[in-house]
């Protein structure tokens, strides 16, 4: 899509300016830990990450939260500032679902680049495993579906996914083989990720002839859900030399939003999805002044299997249809054509939103991935999505500054 | 009212904009919401069209009650403990006739004869005293 978005070359200019980098990261334990609470995740991710980043909590000036799906806040970011003890000049609760981790990278770069504070810290903890009641997650499956037209048949969140790779298979003729070959892939990269809940091999074989939760949906298509905090700190390149910060910086080179639906009812074809996931691509690659063949590193909201799928393609990574073949055949294995969740990603590490996608593409962009580090990554791509493939982010991440 | 205790699967929360899309499927009439001002149809029923002429002047159409499965998913489990223990159900995406889409239920046939393309009709689901669910089985 050769669309051309108004404002880009001032965008451009302002990260070029600006050089806002990621400069410290942190994440807790992930798994089933069932005797900490959500702000004890976020305090414990936020200590991390101000430890990575060699610097004082008072350091900190600004602050960027979600949303807790079992301590229900009305205030979210202003809530944890009181726990943690921080009076932020900055405060801002992103809740675009899984869209939220990559967006709060952009909220913390807007908010720099027009004045409002030097350094964020973005944190995102939930013991959504432990900590979650029935009703919290029946209230959580309502919420992904219309309430009144589309609730009270039964839709699942995996339903709603389940409807949008029946249709992909039936218009692409794709098979289940293929979708499950990403979540072998995920559990590959998650071997080699030191906090990630699941490693056991995983086979094809082992995703087909796992409990079928909707059809074409097996349990092992389906992504993790995990305790556990992240965090990241967003400030400038200036700002991290002031502070003395010895991180190698990831550099922000661009960031897109693109929005199909909130509801799958009010979705008028597949291509609906690809053009939304593509306008959020695209508005960040023409900020960075890259093509999709330029990506390094693809880390990719994959909340089911199908959602990696439909990304690849969206964001132009692969032709339209083809996403099946190209991970079948194992492409997307680190070492091979196109890396995708070098940490395992939600199928297989934890589940906290796209928080530890940032996380790891600026830990191999400043070669600090350890046995998952794939050399020569200069540029990675971070995409994440909200709803039912229905809201979308992508940030761009370089190793140098953005030229 | 005995039935509507024994009904515990989620009940649509009717607003005061989709109340004249319930009364009617009460009487077992389908309808579809429709801009008077662009002539437009869409589905799900708002107090507004959703259309750039934003108009409240909505009249609604009776559907024909016929279309095709858009997409569908075999459910084997619900979104509560209400489904426990129930065969799976088929959630499906119709596209009407009309050109709106609905998600509903298949019904009356074999969960896994249902196809993509399969022309569907509405039924009726007097699911309780109240509230009555417009569900498609195939079209024979």
């Amino acid at each position: 899509m050769a669309t051309n978005f108004p404002g880009i070359e001032e965008a451009r200019d302002i990260l070029k300016k600006n050089k806002i980098v990621v400069a410290g990261v942190g994440e807790t334990e992930q798994g089933k830990i069932p005797d900490k609470s959500s702000f004890h995740f976020l305090s414990q991710a936020s200590k991390l990450a101000i430890e990575d980043a060699g610097i004082k909590k008072s350091d900190v000036d600004g602050l960027v939260t979600a949303f807790s799906l079992v301590e229900h806040t009305f205030m979210h970011c202003t809530t944890f500032a009181d726990y943690f003890g921080m009076r932020p000049s900055f405060f801002s609760s992103v809740a675009v679902g899984g869209a939220t981790a990559v967006w709060m990278v952009a909220e913390a770069a807007m908010a720099i680049a027009s004045g409002q504070a030097e350094v964020v810290l973005c944190v995102r903890g939930d013991n959504t495993l432990s900590g979650i009641s029935s009703s919290g997650m029946v209230a959580l499956i309502r919420e992904m579906c219309h309430p009144e037209f589309e609730y009270p048949y039964g839709l699942t969140t995996p339903g709603g996914y389940a409807l949008a790779a029946q249709r992909y298979m039936h218009e692409y003729n794709a098979t289940s083989e293929q979708l499950a070959s990403v979540a072998v892939t995920m559990r590959k990269h998650a071997a080699m990720k030191e906090n990630a809940m699941s490693k056991d091999p995983l086979t094809v074989e082992d995703v087909l002839n796992s409990r079928i939760i909707a059809e074409p949906l097996h349990k092992y298509d389906c992504s993790v859900i995990s305790d556990g905090g992240a965090a990241f700190i967003i400030t400038t390149e200036k700002k991290a030399q002031e502070l003395g910060i010895q991180n190698p910086p990831a550099y922000l080179w661009g960031m897109g939003e693109g929005y199909s639906h909130q509801y799958l009812t009010s979705l008028e074809s597949l291509d609906q999805i690809y053009n939304a996931i593509n306008h959020s691509g695209t508005k960040a690659f023409q900020t960075a002044g890259i093509d999709p063949k330029d990506v390094d590193l693809a880390y990719l909201y994959d909340c089911f299997t199908i959602t990696v799928l439909l990304e690849l393609e969206g964001l132009g990574l692969v032709p339209k249809g083809q996403a099946g073949v190209f991970a079948q055949e194992g492409r997307l294995e680190i070492g091979k054509d196109l890396p995708v969740n070098t940490h395992g990603g939600l199928l297989s590490q934890a589940h906290l939103g796209a928080m530890h996608h940032v996380i790891e593409a600026a830990l191999q962009l400043r070669g600090d991935a350890g046995d998952r580090q794939v050399d020569d990554a200069e540029v990675a791509l971070v995409h994440g999505n909200g709803g039912i493939v229905s809201a979308h982010s992508s940030i761009v991440l370089g190793k140098q500054p953005l030229s | 009212m005995a039935e509507e205790k024994t009904y515990k699967k989620p009940l649509p929360e009717v607003r005061p904009e989709t109340k004249p899309y319930w009364d009617a499927c009460k009487k077992h009439e389908l309808l579809i919401p429709k801009s008077k001002e662009t002539g437009e149809l869409f589905f799900y029923p708002r107090a507004m069209s959703p259309g750039d002429d934003m108009s409240e002047d909505i009249e609604w159409v009776k559907s024909g009650g016929k279309g095709k499965v858009w997409t569908f998913s075999v459910h084997h489990m619900g979104p509560s403990k209400a489904y426990k223990g129930d065969p799976p159900h088929v959630v499906a995406l119709v596209e009407m006739d009309e050109g709106v889409k609905m998600m509903t239920n298949i019904v009356d046939c074999d969960p896994h004869d249902v196809q993509i393309g399969m022309e569907v009709e509405v039924v009726f689901d007097d699911v309780t005293d109240e509230i009555t669910l417009p569900k498609f089985k195939p079209v024979k």
